[in-house]
């Protein structure tokens, strides 16, 4: 069981490619913690609004019937890949990884496992 | 009255921002209402209890040695209530929901204080620069209200009360 600090550290080291990392809750939109990121790309920032993605994409699978979980969202930008993960289990209820990963470096199949492997050894 | 105008439009932006916003208002940090996007609540009693509450924020951020208010968040079984610093002269507090996205709440809140605080500080320097005949014609409720900079932020105004000029007469057979 890996703690916060060392999560975010373990996504940016072993991961290709990552440049920032945040523990985001989706129920208020606030970082539980935050590592990399720089002056333009504020991490309070995005864990808003990517807050906001994740209750849109919740609540249309809502609307939709669909009984199902969200594991992960990918957002595929011009030079940049985001990776969104959900937290299972007790203690990571409400809460998703923010991941961002620079596409020229990043091994999108690698970065999803790797990032599944240190979500489920996170422990809030 | 300019500055009412654009604090408004200020409100009103941050209500098309912020889907799970009930209610905004924007008052100076003694208690009166500059702006408010607020209905079915009272603004009067709302900036009046924004600035009570303001006294103690300021005292506590003081004795704990935290440096200067910015911004304070209160969370009810139903919603929140927000208050962010706008300058030094002015608040802006925030109703909202429940469900609301405190993140964005935050950032919203904080961008808007200190557009709120620019617009303040104009009027206050805006006479100099021009408009002086819209000054001349209605004296600003906000600049006359916020122009008691000598006593320290977050204290309470002393009101010495009048003598009245003379004493009142008893009323006849009125304890009977």
């Amino acid at each position: 069981m890996a703690n916060l600090e060392t999560s975010l550290k373990e996504c940016l080291s072993s991961i290709d490619g990552a440049t920032a990392a945040a523990l985001v809750d989706y129920t208020s939109g606030m970082a539980l913690g935050t590592l990399g990121g720089s002056k333009n790309f504020n991490l309070e920032v995005a864990a808003a609004g990517n807050t906001d993605v994740v209750r849109s994409k919740l609540r249309t699978m809502e609307h939709l019937g669909l009984k199902e979980e969200i594991e992960d969202i990918l957002i595929t930008l011009n030079t940049q890949y985001h990776l969104i993960r959900l937290l299972k289990g007790r203690s990571g209820n409400g809460l998703f990884l923010y991941l961002v990963l620079e596409s020229s470096r990043a091994n999108l199949a690698m970065a999803r496992h790797q990032l599944r492997r240190i979500e489920a050894e996170l422990d809030v | 009255m300019a500055v009412e105008t654009d604090v408004l439009a200020e409100l009103q932006r941050l209500r098309n921002r912020i889907p799970q916003l009930t209610g905004s208002l924007a008052a100076t940090v003694d208690g009166l209402v500059l702006a408010q996007d607020a209905p079915g609540t009272e603004p009067e009693g709302l900036a009046a209890l924004t600035a009570a509450v303001l006294g103690v924020a300021y005292r506590m951020t003081d004795a704990t040695e935290r440096g200067d208010f910015r911004e304070l968040l209160v969370r009810g079984a139903d919603g929140y209530v927000a208050t962010y610093a706008a300058g030094p002269t002015a608040v802006l507090t925030l109703l909202a929901e429940g469900r609301v996205n405190v993140g964005r709440l935050h950032l919203e809140g904080r961008r808007s204080g200190v557009r709120i605080a620019d617009l303040v500080a104009a009027a206050r320097t805006g006479p100099e620069t021009g408009r002086q005949g819209d000054r001349a014609r209605k004296p600003d409720r906000l600049l006359t209200a916020s122009a008691d900079t000598s006593r320290p932020i977050g204290t309470l105004p002393v009101r010495t009360p009048q003598p009245p000029p003379r004493r009142p007469r008893p009323q006849a057979g009125g304890n009977r």
